[in-house]
């Protein structure tokens, strides 16, 4: 049971084989260039050195974001165009979900991005709630909470969690942008 | 007897997410244009972001559509080719990345197709090209006359040397307070008015570049005084002096061209030939000077999957692939890619 992991929410690019929910490779972009450029090939270099093809993966687990727009569009575009012309499932976990298993008794993940934080409520060790902070408005927002800052990612048990995850028709998988854009803004006021 | 080609193609460089699989750079076999218009009209024009966004959403939706409509399999396509300059960044990311995946699964080359060369190979769906011949490019992004000398070799005789024919209809429409998009809105217009307003000549030197930033800011700079003096704008006259006026000037450096030339075939290409009155002109010039004309059918005039099948079937035939390092790019220089390609 081999399961493709594809992160492409930060500034790289990360990819994963897991055996049986077992990490055997991971591969990180080098270079803080396009993911464009960068994806694909990596795909190719990780299947190439695990002696498989891209039809020996068995099912895809997609971070959706929130992070780069562009980013995450880039590895939810891979994921659900491999999902669905292979005929197999695919789920999705979000950038916070990453960091999740780090959490004690906090109840509030932060990401750092360029103009803000994407925050996520806990509630039963899952996240209940995201929102986007602005990083003026930050600091009065985190008084009185008990934040978790995202740092280390602890890839052995990321499949683990997301199979308990039902898998999605890659049809509706898409990202979770959670910030809005300035048109959305401007609409509404 | 040569075996048929057939290559499913991807278009996501503005606002419509479109496939195709076209047979032999000629056959339409299948098509879908999944168009976001409507959304967009909202905002008065296209947002990128929002652009993008919505060729996520429907990327596999559009491959299982076309993928339906085509009689044969997945096994018959022979290439994926894909738009990845000119356009919008993240819209043409969206394309590219669904290609190369496409490329990888299926096991088939990748080919990188220049949108513009997309819109004048759209004239290969119901006639073939007969080289040499002129080719006039109008759209959003392109105000281009060139002479294709073969199927490998071009040469550019003009380019706008500031905006294009489309952008300046669109900003003139929104001007006169038509929503987007502004070109069919200020042809229906123009229909019911006449050319009553005097507006400048774009370029008057005897060369064959374009210029319409003049004409627009005229125009622009004509609605706002009126507005301000109270006075009344007919708009379908203005619309009509308006058309009349960039469509004229296109006319006149074509002709220009074919009499330097002497070539004997033309055709257009591009977004903005599917206004009526230009296709008129083209058609009488043409005529005038016992040119054979042809432009597309208008559903190939406007952004589509099967042109850009049909521009990349001389590129198959060439063996000139593209590797997954394939980025997408918002502007090309159409001259850098008639020399790469040679």
């Amino acid at each position: 049971m081999n399961t493709l992991f594809i992160d492409t929410h930060g500034e790289m690019v990360v990819l994963a084989l897991y055996k049986s929910e077992r990490l055997i490779k991971k591969k990180e972009g080098t270079e803080r260039q396009d993911h464009s450029t960068i994806c694909m090939p990596l795909l190719v270099e990780l299947l190439t050195e695990e002696k498989i093809t891209i039809h020996d993966i068995n099912d895809i687990v997609v971070v959706n974001g929130p992070g780069s727009f562009t980013g995450v569009r880039i590895g939810v575009t891979i994921a659900k165009t491999l999902a669905y012309t292979l005929k197999i499932p695919i789920r999705t976990i979000t950038s916070l979900e990453l960091y999740l298993e780090n959490i004690k008794e906090e109840n509030y993940l932060v990401l750092n991005e360029k103009n803000g934080y994407y925050v996520g409520k806990i509630e039963k060790r899952q996240i209940s709630e995201y929102e986007y902070i602005k990083a003026k408005d930050f600091d009065n927002w985190k008084q009185e909470k008990n934040i978790a800052i995202c740092t280390e990612i602890n890839y052995e048990n990321l499949i683990t969690f997301a199979h308990q995850k039902d898998p999605l028709n890659p049809h509706i998988v898409n990202p979770f942008y959670v910030k809005k854009i300035e048109v959305e803004n401007d609409k509404k006021s | 007897m040569n075996k048929d080609i057939r290559i499913l193609a991807i278009e996501t460089s503005c606002d419509e997410t479109s496939m195709a699989i076209v047979k032999n750079g000629k056959v339409v076999e299948s098509l879908t244009i999944a168009t976001q218009i409507k959304t967009h009209a909202n905002f008065g024009g296209v947002v990128p972001e929002i652009a993008s966004r919505m060729h996520t959403e429907s990327i596999t939706l559009v491959l299982e559509e076309t993928l339906k409509k085509f009689s044969g399999k997945i096994e018959d396509i022979d290439a994926i080719a894909v738009t990845y300059a000119p356009g919008l960044l993240g819209s043409l990311l969206v394309g590219i990345e669904c290609a190369k995946t496409l490329s990888l699964v299926y096991n088939k080359p990748l080919i990188a197709v220049n949108h513009t060369m997309g819109h004048i190979y759209a004239n290969n769906i119901e006639h073939d090209i007969v080289y040499p011949t002129l080719s006039l490019v109008v759209s959003g992004g392109h105000t281009d006359l060139l002479i294709l000398k073969s199927e490998q070799d071009m040469e550019i005789l003009g380019s706008t040397i500031d905006d294009s024919i489309g952008e300046v209809f669109d900003k003139v429409a929104r001007v006169l307070g038509m929503p987007y998009p502004g070109g069919p809105n200020i042809e229906r217009e123009a229909l019911k008015g006449k050319d009553t307003y005097q507006l400048p000549i774009p370029m008057k030197e005897e060369n064959f570049n374009f210029s319409f930033s003049g004409l627009k800011s005229y125009v622009i700079n004509l609605v706002h005084n009126e507005k301000q003096r109270n006075n009344e704008i007919r708009i379908s006259d203005l619309a009509n002096s308006f058309q009349t006026t960039a469509v004229d000037e296109v006319i006149r450096k074509v002709e220009l061209a074919l009499k330097k030339t002497g070539i004997k075939n033309m055709i257009l290409a591009g977004g903005v030939s599917a206004n009526k009155y230009l296709r008129e002109e083209m058609q009488k010039l043409c005529e005038k000077y016992g040119v054979t004309f042809h432009v597309p059918n208008i559903l190939y005039c406007t952004d589509n999957a099967a042109m850009i099948g049909c521009a990349a079937y001389p590129l198959y035939r060439a063996k000139k692939f593209a590797d997954f390092t394939l980025n997408a790019k918002s502007s090309e220089n159409i001259k850098k890619y008639i020399e790469e390609n040679k």
